[in-house]
C-alpha cells in the first residue's frame, strides 16, 4: 500500500524514540525571538471595558504636550509620558442592534453587523462582518509565535455578540478564555519539564494524528451550503496552524505566572482578582514571547457587574443609564470607570517589569483601552474614549493629548495598524475609514 | 420514493401544506454535552471532556444554533487535547480495547478495531477510502513510535475528524424528489439519537438502520417513543427547558446584599434545584404539562425552601412536593429563581420580566431603543412604588410604543421583589398588580401573575411559541418561512395530545424537517 503519509514519516524510522530524525530536532527549536540575535517583536494589546464613559471626568485639561490627566484617567499619571489620550473620536458603528451590540462590534472592526439571529436584547442581527485590528495585526506579526494572538475575558459568561471584540473574519468570533486555570494550562503548559524522550513521542504522536487529521478534511465533502462551508475551512485553518506551530516550544525561562488560590469564577466580588490574574498571564505570554497580540475584555458591552470594592452597589449598565443630572450616579461612574484606568495602569507597569534588550518588553508595545460607547445614558457612540500606551517600538511619539472633532476611529485603528508594520491604507468599512488619524504617528 | 400522501404528518391544515419542505439543514456539530455523551458512549470514558470547551456561541437563546457555532482556534486545539487525553486513556490497555481474544493483537484484529470503531464513531458504515487512512496512519506510526503510539493516533484522529465533530448528512439521492430526499437510515438514526438523547445512536438504533428500518414515520416514532424512557432524554428535555427559561443562570445569581442580606448562594442553588424538580414533575408525571408549566400551585423543594416561600412546612426534609398559597403562586413564572433572574441586584424590573415574556414565552422580537435617546431608568424613590416610576414610560411617547408591550405585563409580577419574595407592599404603599396584555390572542387586562399563568396557558399563541422554541432547538436553526407546516403540525399533536410534553417530543420526529432534507443548502 503505497501512501504518501508513509512516505513523509520514513524519516522518522527508529522504534522506541531512539534516532531522531531531523525533522524533529527542529520541531524542538525555541521560539525564535527569544534568541539572543533575533530581532525583538513589536507587540500589540487590546483593553476593552463596557458601558462608556463620564466625558467631562475622562478629558484631559491643557495642551497636546502640557496635559493635567482627568479624574478617570488619574491613576495613569506615572506612565503619563508613555500615553497618547485621543479624545473626539466617533466610534462608528452599525445601528441594526442596541448600542452596545453595535459599539462592541464595531470597536475593534470598525465596521457593521452581519444579518443574524442576534434577538436577546434587540433587534435581529448577527456577528461583526469584519476582521478585529487585533487579528489583522496578528496576520502581520503573529506568525512566529507560539499563538498567533490570545483572548482573555474576565467574567465573560456567555457568547454572544455583547460578548466579543476579536473577530478573525466575518461571522467568525474569537471566544476568549476567562478562567485563568484553563488559560496557564493552555498557554504555558508544555513549558513544564518532562523526559525529553517522552515529549519527542508525544509531539511526534501529535504531528501523525494531525496530518490524519488534516488529509481527512480533504475529502470530507457533505452537501454544504456556502456558510457551513465557511465553518470547515475556518476548522481546518486552526488545525493546519495548530500543525504549524507545533514546532515552537516555551522556552525553559519562561516563568509562568503564579496564580495562587483562584477566586470563584462566578462571583461579582471576585472581578478584580480575576482580572489581575489574567493581565498576569496577558503581560507575561508576551513577555515569553508566547504571542505578540493580546486582549483582555472585560465582562461584556452592557455589563451588570456591581463594583462593590468601590461601595457601589448597582448593577454598571443601570448606573450608566442614569440621567446627567444625576450626580450621585455620575460620581459611581467616575469611579468605576477610575478603576478600569487603574486596571490599564498595572497592565503597562507589568509590562514594563519585563526587562528586554536595552530597555523593557513595554518598549516595544503599543496598547488600546477602548470601549463601546461614548456616553451610557444614550448609547452615543460619539466622543468615544481611547487611550494609547506605547510607542510601538518608537512608531509613536508618546506624551500628548490629542483632541478630534468627530474623525471616525476606523482612522485610529489603520494608524494602529500601520504601525505593526503592515501595508494598508483602510482598515475596516472603506466609508468610514478616511486614512490614518492625522497627526497621531 | 417518497410515501407522501400516506404521511400521519405532511403539515397542518389540509390543503395548505400540500408542499413538502424541510427547510434549511446546516451542518450540525456537537455541543459540549452532546460530545461528553458521545465519548462516554463510544469509549466508556467518563472524565466529560468537554466540559473545560469554550462554551458554545448562543443564537436565539440556545448554544446549538448551527449557524452560531464556529470553531475558533481554541476550540480547534481544545480538541486536540481532549482526542489525545482520551486516546490514552483508551489505549492503556490494547487487549481490553480491541477484544482480539486468543489470537492476541495481531493485525487482523487492529483492522477489525478500526473497522469497529470508527463505524460507530462516524455513526455510519466505513468508505474504504476512510479505512484506508487510518489503517496508513496506524501503520506507519507503529513502525515508528510503537503499537500503543499507533493506536493512540488511529483513535485521536477520528475524535478529530469532522465526521465524528459534525453530523454531515448526504440525504439518500435515490428518493429525490422535487430537491427533497429522505436522509439514509443512519442519517436518521443521528438525528434521532441526538435530539431525543444528545449522544450517538445506540446498538438497536445501529441496527435498525443496517436493516433499513428507519425509512417511514412510524418506524422512526416507534423508535423515538422508545427512546424517551431512556435516562439521557430527562437530560435533554431539561436542557431545553434550562435554555428555553434561561434557568442555568439561576445558580450563580447574587443581589445586592444590602437589599436582601438573605439572598446567599445557597438560596440560589435551591432556587435551581426547586425550578428542575418542578419541570421534571410536570414533564414526565402530569398528563397536561403545558398547562401545569403556568398554573401548578405546588412545587418541590426542601423544608428550607418552603419557609422562603410562607408554605405549611413538609413533614421530613428532603425535596418534595409543596403546595404553595394559591393566591401567590402559579408554575415556573412565579417561582422565585424565575423572578430573581428578571430583576435588578436591588429592586424588582417589570421591563425585564415583561420582555422574557414576550421573548421566551412569545417569540416576539422587540426592536432596539431609538439611537441617542437619553434610556434613562427610573430612579429609586423611598415614596414610590416600582409602578408610580415606571410611569413615565407609557407617558412619554418615544418610549411607549414598545415599552407598552412590556411594562404593563412585567408590572403584573409586582407581588414579588428582586428576590422572588412575596410582598403585598412597596415603601408602605400596598401592591397594585394588574396588568395588561397585548398583541396576543388571549389579550386584555388582568391581575397578578398567577391570573397571567392562567390567561397564558390558554393561549394559542404561546402554545405555539413554546413548539417553536422546541423546534429551534431540536433542529438547531431558527424557524424559516418554509417551516410553517412543520410548525403547525407540531402545535397540533400537542393540542391533540392534551398537552403532554413527551408527546411533543415524539412530534418533532414526524415533521417534514426531520425527516427530509433538501439537496441544495443555502
Amino acid at each position: 500500500m503505497k501512501n504518501r503519509l508513509i512516505n513523509r514519516r520514513a524519516v522518522l524510522r527508529g522504534a522506541g524514540g531512539v534516532a531522531l530524525a531531523l525533522p524533529l530536532l527542529e520541531m524542538m527549536r525555541p521560539a525564535r525571538a527569544l534568541s539572543a540575535t533575533a530581532p525583538v517583536g513589536k507587540r500589540f494589546i487590546v483593553m476593552y471595558s463596557p458601558n462608556g464613559t463620564i466625558a467631562e471626568n475622562w478629558r484631559p485639561s491643557g495642551t497636546e504636550k502640557n496635559f493635567t490627566l482627568s479624574p478617570i484617567l488619574s491613576p495613569l499619571t506615572e506612565h503619563q509620558a508613555d500615553l497618547t489620550v485621543i479624545q473626539g473620536l466617533n466610534l462608528k458603528a452599525d445601528a441594526k442592534g442596541d448600542g452596545h451590540q453595535d459599539g462592541i462590534a464595531g470597536f475593534l472592526t470598525g465596521d457593521k453587523l452581519n444579518p443574524g439571529e442576534f434577538r436577546g436584547g434587540a433587534g435581529s442581527s448577527g456577528w461583526a462582518r469584519n476582521i478585529s485590528l487585533d487579528q489583522r495585526v496578528a496576520r502581520e506579526i503573529g506568525a512566529d509565535t507560539r499563538f498567533a494572538s490570545l483572548e482573555f475575558g474576565v467574567q465573560v459568561r456567555d457568547a454572544t455578540v455583547w460578548h466579543r471584540i476579536s473577530y478573525l473574519g466575518g461571522d467568525q468570533p474569537l471566544p476568549p478564555e476567562s478562567d485563568p486555570t484553563r488559560a496557564l494550562a493552555r498557554i504555558f503548559g508544555n513549558a513544564v519539564a518532562a523526559d525529553p524522550s517522552i515529549v519527542t513521542r508525544r509531539l511526534a504522536q501529535k504531528k501523525s494524528m494531525l496530518d490524519t487529521v488534516i488529509d481527512d478534511f480533504t475529502d470530507f465533502n457533505p452537501k454544504l451550503g456556502q456558510s457551513d462551508r465557511a465553518k470547515l475551512d475556518a476548522h481546518l485553518t486552526a488545525l493546519r496552524d495548530i500543525e504549524k506551530r507545533l514546532s515552537i516550544v516555551t522556552p525553559a525561562s519562561c516563568q509562568a505566572p503564579n496564580l495562587g488560590a483562584l477566586p470563584n469564577l462566578f462571583l461579582n466580588d471576585s472581578y478584580p482578582a480575576l482580572g489581575r490574574l489574567q493581565l498576569d498571564l496577558l503581560a507575561t505570554s508576551l513577555a515569553c514571547n508566547l504571542t505578540r497580540v493580546a486582549s483582555v475584555l472585560w465582562s461584556r458591552a452592557a455589563s451588570r457587574t456591581r463594583f462593590t470594592w468601590l461601595g457601589i452597589n448597582d448593577e454598571h449598565h443601570s448606573l450608566s443609564h442614569a440621567g446627567d443630572g444625576d450626580t450621585a450616579a455620575r460620581d459611581s461612574l467616575t469611579k468605576i470607570n477610575t478603576w478600569y484606568a487603574g486596571q490599564f495602569a498595572y497592565l503597562i507597569g507589568k509590562l514594563k517589569s519585563f526587562p528586554e534588550g536595552a530597555g523593557t518588553v513595554f518598549d516595544n508595545c503599543v496598547a488600546l483601552w477602548g470601549n463601546e460607547l461614548g456616553k451610557g445614558n444614550n448609547h452615543s457612540h460619539d466622543d468615544a474614549p481611547f487611550v494609547l500606551a506605547g510607542s510601538a517600538g518608537g512608531h509613536f511619539q508618546t506624551g500628548r493629548y490629542l483632541q478630534y472633532h468627530g474623525e471616525p476611529h476606523n482612522n485610529l485603528l489603520l494608524s494602529l495598524l500601520l504601525s505593526m508594520g503592515a501595508q494598508a491604507t483602510s482598515f475596516g468599512n472603506p466609508e468610514w475609514c478616511t486614512g490614518p488619524l492625522v497627526g497621531l504617528a | 420514493m417518497l410515501p407522501h400522501a400516506a404521511d400521519p404528518i405532511s403539515g397542518g391544515a389540509p390543503g395548505q401544506c400540500g408542499t413538502r419542505d424541510p427547510g434549511p439543514a446546516p451542518i450540525r456539530r456537537l455541543t459540549r454535552s452532546e460530545y461528553n455523551r458521545t465519548v462516554h458512549d463510544l469509549l466508556g470514558d467518563e472524565t466529560k471532556p468537554a466540559a473545560g470547551f469554550i462554551p458554545e456561541e448562543m443564537s436565539l437563546g440556545f448554544n446549538n444554533n448551527a449557524n452560531a457555532l464556529s470553531v475558533s482556534p481554541i476550540l480547534a486545539e481544545q480538541y486536540v487535547d481532549a482526542a489525545e487525553g482520551l486516546a490514552a486513556r483508551a489505549v492503556r490497555s490494547p487487549e481490553s480495547l480491541m477484544r482480539c481474544g486468543p489470537s492476541g493483537v495481531d493485525d487482523a484484529c487492529v483492522e477489525r478495531f478500526i473497522r469497529d470503531f470508527t463505524r460507530f464513531a462516524f455513526r455510519r458504515p466505513l468508505l474504504d477510502t476512510e479505512l484506508q487512512r487510518y489503517l496508513s496512519a496506524y501503520s506507519a506510526t507503529k513502525a515508528n513510535l510503537g503499537l500503543q503510539s499507533a493506536l493512540e493516533v488511529v483513535v485521536g484522529s477520528v475524535l478529530l475528524s469532522p465526521r465524528f465533530l459534525y453530523r454531515a448528512e448526504h440525504g439518500d439521492p435515490t428518493t429525490e424528489k422535487n430537491g427533497i430526499v429522505r436522509l439514509t437510515s443512519w442519517e436518521t438514526a443521528s438525528r434521532l439519537s441526538y435530539q431525543l438523547w444528545g449522544s450517538m445512536p445506540d446498538r438497536e438504533l445501529f441496527e435498525a438502520a443496517d436493516r433499513n428500518q428507519l425509512s417511514t414515520p412510524a418506524e422512526v416514532e416507534l423508535q423515538a417513543r422508545r427512546m424517551l424512557s431512556g435516562a439521557y432524554a430527562m437530560e435533554v428535555v431539561a436542557d431545553f427547558q434550562s435554555q428555553w427559561l434561561e434557568l442555568d443562570q439561576i445558580e450563580t445569581l447574587e443581589k445586592d446584599p444590602t437589599v436582601y442580606p438573605d439572598f446567599s448562594s445557597r438560596l440560589a442553588r435551591l432556587l435551581a434545584g426547586e425550578s428542575r424538580a418542578f419541570l421534571d414533575h410536570v414533564t414526565w408525571h402530569e398528563p397536561n404539562g403545558f398547562a401545569e408549566l403556568f398554573t401548578a400551585n405546588y412545587s418541590f423543594m426542601p423544608p428550607e425552601l418552603a419557609a422562603f416561600y410562607g408554605a405549611p412546612m413538609p413533614m421530613a426534609g428532603g425535596v418534595q412536593r409543596v403546595d404553595l398559597p394559591a393566591d401567590q403562586r402559579a408554575g415556573i413564572l412565579t417561582q422565585a429563581g424565575l423572578l430573581a433572574l428578571h430583576a435588578h441586584a436591588n429592586q424588582s424590573s417589570p421591563v425585564h420580566r415583561g420582555k422574557f415574556v414576550r421573548q421566551r414565552l412569545l417569540c416576539q422580537t422587540l426592536p432596539p431603543p431609538p439611537a441617542n435617546l437619553v434610556i434613562k431608568a427610573p430612579d429609586l424613590d423611598p415614596k414610590l412604588t416600582t409602578r408610580e416610576r415606571f410611569a413615565q414610560h407609557s407617558v412619554d411617547p418615544t418610549c411607549g410604543g414598545c415599552h407598552q408591550l412590556m411594562d404593563p405585563v412585567g408590572l403584573g409580577f409586582e407581588n414579588y421583589d428582586a428576590a422572588g419574595r412575596w410582598r403585598s407592599r412597596e415603601n408602605d404603599k400596598p401592591i397594585d398588580a394588574s396588568g395588561n396584555l397585548l398583541q396576543i390572542d388571549v389579550a386584555g387586562s388582568f391581575n397578578g401573575a398567577v391570573e397571567l399563568g392562567r390567561k397564558l396557558s390558554e393561549s394559542n399563541d404561546v402554545q405555539a411559541c413554546f413548539c417553536t422554541q422546541w423546534f429551534r432547538y431540536a433542529n438547531g436553526r431558527a424557524e424559516t418561512e418554509a417551516d410553517a407546516c412543520s410548525l403547525a403540525a407540531l402545535q397540533a399533536r400537542l393540542k391533540a395530545a392534551g398537552g403532554n410534553l413527551p408527546e411533543l417530543v415524539v412530534a418533532l420526529t414526524q415533521t417534514d424537517s426531520f425527516l427530509y432534507r433538501r439537496t441544495q443548502q443555502p
